[in-house]
């Protein structure tokens, strides 16, 4: 096979004053603008791309287009890449992929010469036995794995995603598909035009006749006056229920792939027809090439494939690549014409080129082999709507049979004709498809509240009345009178497939996952009927009969980067996030907050806020606004305990119990107004438990009159806590008394704070200290933190971050929902039994705690080392003594900065819930430690004298 | 009593602004907000007159969204929002209404321009043709995968997309809408509101 760059062709796509220079495999070559990369390569003489997945036979050229076996080459970092597809860029370093130690020399093709014992199966039977063999197996296996190699450190590529809702999607820009789409939008709909290569048109693309050329531009011209949105490179990969279509463009301007999910009120298929290998003896050798191929080669890149040609032909299109061949100067050998009943038996020659073929037992010598054996319908999105395509013999393809009224098919893929024929084809099913969109659009827009009201009734169901397209007969050429490859992407030829028929795999589903075959890259585009050719002939029965494998996403391979698409990951930050930033935060991730950890030393911050006075930004604390007459019912509902007669002003804690008694949530509620009240949650638990107030309110108690509004990020929370807090707060406070008597501990205010109205000031806190919480609005959040932190650099003021709240908190014996609790805590383990009012009339948990009320449960003990320097790595388990029995564990420890010993939190079974009890604390290191429980939770402060003071 | 320090806006980073161009960015957080919730069908509703998934332009430049079945976000110059909220004190009383101030819970940002559903189309799977969401049309959706609330309001310029989120996804929602808007020229306008 010799080939090279032929004149300029009239229909060529090359850009031939811009040369464009490349590597391949280590070595300089050029081609033009507008070539591919095979193009190029073959312009240039190459005509070996790449070794087979398990012999390692030499391929070259077969289709010379996006569906190509034996042009995946590595291109940089990238691999698997599509010669046949991806366009030529200069600076490209191309190499072939999994051959050592050359393309041309490659070690691995001594596998071949075990060929025979490589049949299907060969893996699941040899490698099962011995078992314990299988590491060393996979270790060899592994360098045996087909594809190019990835780069881990390959930086991260955009990747981009949009959504949309075209009336009509057309997958195919062949001249039926085109006017489908230029019908369609001239009927008024939105239409979406796909096409899988990088210009419109299909195979007049690449077409010398004058009369398809000239057709080309009328339907180029049309498109380009009109509203149809055209994308070119792109497919449709999959269709969904309802017409939800994924789409993938690879030539988007600004992003190396872009995945369209498209909700198409109508999808109209016109993906063409794929040429359909042939089996026989050598038909993988390098020099055997599609019809298809020859006319792409020559006419759009103006590549010369060979010098003296055979071809096999059974239809109009290999008739035309003889044509084409004989114009550009390619001496034919031989016409072999199929419909005649004349076969190819076999390709001969070196490993790495044709020499000769051999039909009707002559020999005839050739360095390129072109052969039209039949077609492919490629019903791959019809299948994923629910068709079950049937094969028609007479013309040795698949048809559809009865798609849902919103998925049609145009073009080849419905039928043969004249180019006429084809066009109005299309044209009929672009009006059919815009009618059906009209109806369905108008279903959408009625039941949509925001959409444009509609007038009148929904348009009637259009009945498909397009004058069918006929079927041309044609040869049924699947297997000539020798065995051949037929997947050539994964090595798998029709010996494979008798074989694996004959050891009971005769079902075509059964089959393809025995051999492998369809299973590769060109995801059986161009295998499917072939395989099933193979089976049907080893049963004795027809391809109907047999039948084929469905169909499924995606239509052709996609990349893991246009899956994922964009990667949105919202980030939270309170108003306060700034300051943090410019003040040397430690920033920790908290679901999607970014909250302030610490600023360089807890321990410091804990003794700060013990000593002088400090803030921390609470903001993420879930806040609901309350508003109605019947928020005390709700609240007895939601708490386990009573809150019908809370004052105005005053603040209460609660805890919140599912359904089955487990401690769901807890926090203070306050009573702002007669009859407006907030509510604080956990801050993981924000918005979970705004579901569940809505949900009790929505599907339980509709006529209670309450509206909860989320109000977390409304507010920036901030507590001051510390001996100083007092003093602190009152400088930049007007108009609250803040004298203990006057606003005690758990009661509310509103107040003005650094000059902002509307605040609210809590006296709480979670350290233990004198802490007021002040609800600044959040759009005055920075002005009050700041103010506060200017007025109070006296008093030592500092900020102190979670940690720091976390150590002051296990200090005083605080537990937190979720970290000291668990999935199975009921209330009555958190040792707040007094706060469960089982004499209410009814509340959230309540049957499963009057039941755990008689029941010894677990409990949430305070417990300290007896060695006060050991820390227990949380979540360390309680033994009973040096047995590994297990009867708690620590739930929260910290070095206490205060006390000067480490503590910790723990949930113990009831028998060791007393205080003073002896634990064992089996150490992450596996070491054992003695512990105590101590007699309540507090380890600092236990009367709460600070807290009130 | 001091005065009130100026609004904070959720957005802090600096961005070169412009004053004008075919595709805009605003942000407009300070714009005053307010939620108004009542009885679905009652007065106060038909006093809201916006019915769920559409909006009305009130007196005084207010902005008045049925955002959900019983509940309205109501925006716009102080005045106009305080004078629509004020409208609904004569509700006979045993119609169960709330209006609060919603101004620093929610970000607020403008998007103008005829290629604004383009953009939007990359970070939001709502159909944004005329038809389905046509002036003054209002939905809620994700956007950049954070929950948002959605007005069209074109006024008499290109089409306009109000779009609320909350305050604290302001400064990444911000540059969602930047990094989308980045192939249509998108420009960042001066804050207003």
């Amino acid at each position: 096979m010799t080939m090279s760059r032929l004149g300029p062709q009239p229909t060529e796509v090359l850009d031939r004053s811009t040369k464009l220079r490349f590597r391949w495999n280590g070595k300089r070559f050029d081609g033009f603008e507008g070539d591919t990369i095979a193009s190029a390569l073959a312009a240039a003489g190459e005509h070996v791309f790449s070794r087979s997945m398990k012999y390692h036979r030499p391929r070259g050229i077969l289709t010379a287009d996006y569906w190509d076996p034996n042009l995946m080459v590595q291109v940089g970092d990238d691999p698997n890449v599509r010669a046949g597809n991806r366009l030529l860029e200069a600076g490209m370093d191309v190499r072939a992929q999994n051959v050592w130690p050359s393309l041309h020399r490659d070690i691995k093709a001594a596998n071949s010469l075990f060929g025979r014992f490589l049949t299907a199966g060969f893996y699941y039977k040899t490698f099962m036995r011995p078992a314990w063999l299988w590491p060393t197996y996979e270790r060899v296996l592994a360098t045996f794995a087909p594809g190019g190699k990835i780069d881990l450190d390959t930086p991260h590529r955009y990747h981009d995603k949009r959504y949309t809702h075209p009336d009509v999607v057309v997958a195919g820009a062949g001249p039926a598909g085109i006017e489908a789409a230029l019908a369609a939008a001239a009927a008024g709909a939105r239409v979406l035009l796909v096409e899988h290569e990088h210009a419109v048109g299909g195979h007049l693309r690449y077409s010398s006749s004058d009369s398809d050329q000239a057709v080309l531009a009328e339907l180029r011209a049309a498109l380009d006056a009109s509203e149809v949105e055209v994308l070119t490179n792109s497919t449709v990969t999959g269709r969904y229920e309802d017409n939800w279509l994924g789409i993938v463009q690879r030539n988007h301007p600004i992003a190396v792939e872009r995945l369209i999910k498209a909700r198409a009120k109508v999808l109209v298929a016109a993906p063409g027809l794929i040429e359909r290998p042939y089996v026989f003896s050598g038909n993988d050798r390098p020099g055997v090439i599609t019809s298809g191929a020859a006319r792409r080669l020559i006419n759009l890149w103006g590549v010369k494939p060979g010098e003296r040609a055979v071809v096999f032909t059974a239809n109009s299109e290999g008739d035309a690549a003889a044509a084409d061949l004989d114009r550009v100067g390619v001496e034919i050998a031989a016409i072999i014409d199929g419909r005649e009943g004349k076969r190819v038996s076999s390709a001969q020659g070196s490993s790495r080129a044709l020499g000769a073929v051999v039909a009707g037992g002559n020999r005839i010598e050739a360095d390129l082999l072109v052969v039209a054996a039949g077609w492919t319908a490629p019903t791959s999105l019809l299948n994923m709507a629910g068709d079950r395509p049937v094969h028609d013999p007479a013309t040795a393809r698949f048809f559809p049979s009865d798609p849902p009224g919103n998925v049609l098919a145009t073009g080849g893929l419905a039928g043969d004709g004249t180019l006429d024929e084809l066009r109005a084809h299309g044209a009929a099913t672009g009006r059919l498809a815009a009618q059906r969109a009209a109806a369905v659009a108008h279903r959408l827009q009625a039941m949509t509240a925001r959409a444009r009201p509609v007038d009148g009734d929904e348009p009637a169901w259009a009945p498909d009345e397009r004058t069918p397209l006929g079927r041309d007969p044609h040869p049924e050429l699947y297997r000539s009178d020798t065995h051949g490859m037929v997947d050539f992407s994964e090595d798998v030829g029709s010996k494979d497939l008798v074989a694996a028929a004959h050891e009971g795999y005769d079902s075509v589903e059964l089959a393809k996952r025995y051999t492998t075959s369809t299973m590769g890259p060109s995801q059986g585009k161009l295998e499917t009927v072939n395989t099933v050719a193979a089976i049907a002939e080893a049963r004795g029965e027809t391809i109907a009969q047999v039948g084929t494998t469905v169909w499924r996403p995606p239509y052709a391979p996609l990349t893991l980067g246009a899956l994922a698409g964009r990667v949105f990951e919202p980030v939270r930050v309170s108003s306060i996030h700034p300051w943090h930033e410019a003040n040397g935060v430690s920033t920790i991730i908290a679901g999607q907050w970014m909250r302030p950890d610490h600023y360089g030393d807890p321990a410091a911050e804990v003794r700060n806020v013990r000593t002088n006075v400090g803030l921390i930004d609470v903001t993420p604390l879930g806040k609901l606004d309350l508003r109605g007459p019947d928020i005390p019912k709700l609240l007895n509902l939601l708490y386990t305990n009573k809150w019908s007669k809370l004052p105005v002003g005053k603040v209460r804690y609660g805890m919140m119990c599912a359904e089955d008694g487990v401690v769901l949530d807890d926090g203070v509620t306050g009573r702002l107004g007669e009859d407006h009240y907030l509510m604080t949650t956990t801050s993981s638990g924000a918005g979970g438990v705004w579901e569940w107030v809505e949900n009790w309110l929505q599907t339980e108690r509709p006529d209670w009159k309450v509206h909860v509004t989320p109000v977390t990020t409304a507010y920036v929370s901030i507590n001051v806590a510390g001996p100083k807090a007092r003093e602190l707060v009152g400088r930049v406070t007007e108009g609250v008394d803040l004298s203990p008597d006057a606003f005690p501990y758990m009661e509310v205010r509103l107040a003005t704070v650094a000059g902002v109205d509307g605040c609210f000031m809590w006296r709480i806190g979670f350290t233990g200290e004198l802490s007021f919480e002040i609800h600044a609005p959040s759009g005055h959040g920075l002005h009050v933190w700041e103010a506060l932190m200017d007025a109070g650099q006296d008093l030592g003021v500092g900020p102190f971050g979670l940690e720091g709240q976390r150590i002051m908190r296990l200090e005083k014996g605080h537990f937190i929902v979720g970290q000291d609790t668990d999935g199975l805590t009921l209330g009555p383990s958190t040792g707040l039994s007094p706060l469960i009012k089982l004499d209410k009339d009814d509340f959230a948990g309540m049957p499963e705690l009057a039941w755990a009320a008689d029941r010894s449960l677990p409990m949430i003990v305070a417990i300290q080392p007896d060695d006060p320097n050991v820390v227990p790595d949380e979540a360390s388990q309680i033994v009973r003594g040096n047995t590994n029995e297990i009867l708690g564990r620590i739930t929260s420890a910290r070095m206490s900065p205060t006390l000067g010993r480490s503590i910790c939190l723990g949930q113990v079974e009831p028998e060791l819930a007393a205080g003073g009890t002896k634990v064992t604390v089996l150490l992450t290191s596996g070491e054992r430690v003695s512990a105590t429980v101590m007699d309540h939770h507090a380890h600092f402060d236990p009367a709460g004298e600070r807290l009130r003071g | 009593m001091a005065e009130s320090p100026a609004f904070e806006s959720p957005v802090v980073r600096s961005y070169e602004s412009s004053s004008g161009g075919p595709l805009m960015l605003t942000d407009a957080s300070a714009t005053t907000k307010w939620l108004v919730r009542a009885e679905t069908g009652g007065a106060a509703a038909d006093r809201m007159d916006a019915p769920f998934g559409s909006s009305r332009t009130a007196g005084g430049g207010a902005f008045v969204m049925g955002s959900r079945p019983g509940e309205w976000i109501v925006t716009g110059p102080a005045d106009a929002v305080a004078e629509v909220v004020a409208g609904l004190d004569g509700v006979d009383s045993s119609e169960f209404v709330t209006a609060l101030d919603w101004t620093h819970g929610r970000a607020l940002f403008l998007v103008t321009g005829t290629d604004a559903p383009r953009m939007l189309e990359k970070v939001c799977s709502l159909d944004w043709s005329d038809a389905m969401t046509p002036n003054g049309a209002v939905a809620s959706a994700s956007v950049a995968k954070v929950t948002c609330d959605i007005a069209r309001y074109d006024g008499d310029s290109a089409p306009t997309y109000m779009i609320f989120c909350d305050r604290s996804f302001g400064q990444y929602l911000f540059d969602a809408l930047i990094d989308a808007g980045d192939e249509f020229g998108l420009a960042v306008g001066l804050p207003n509101g």
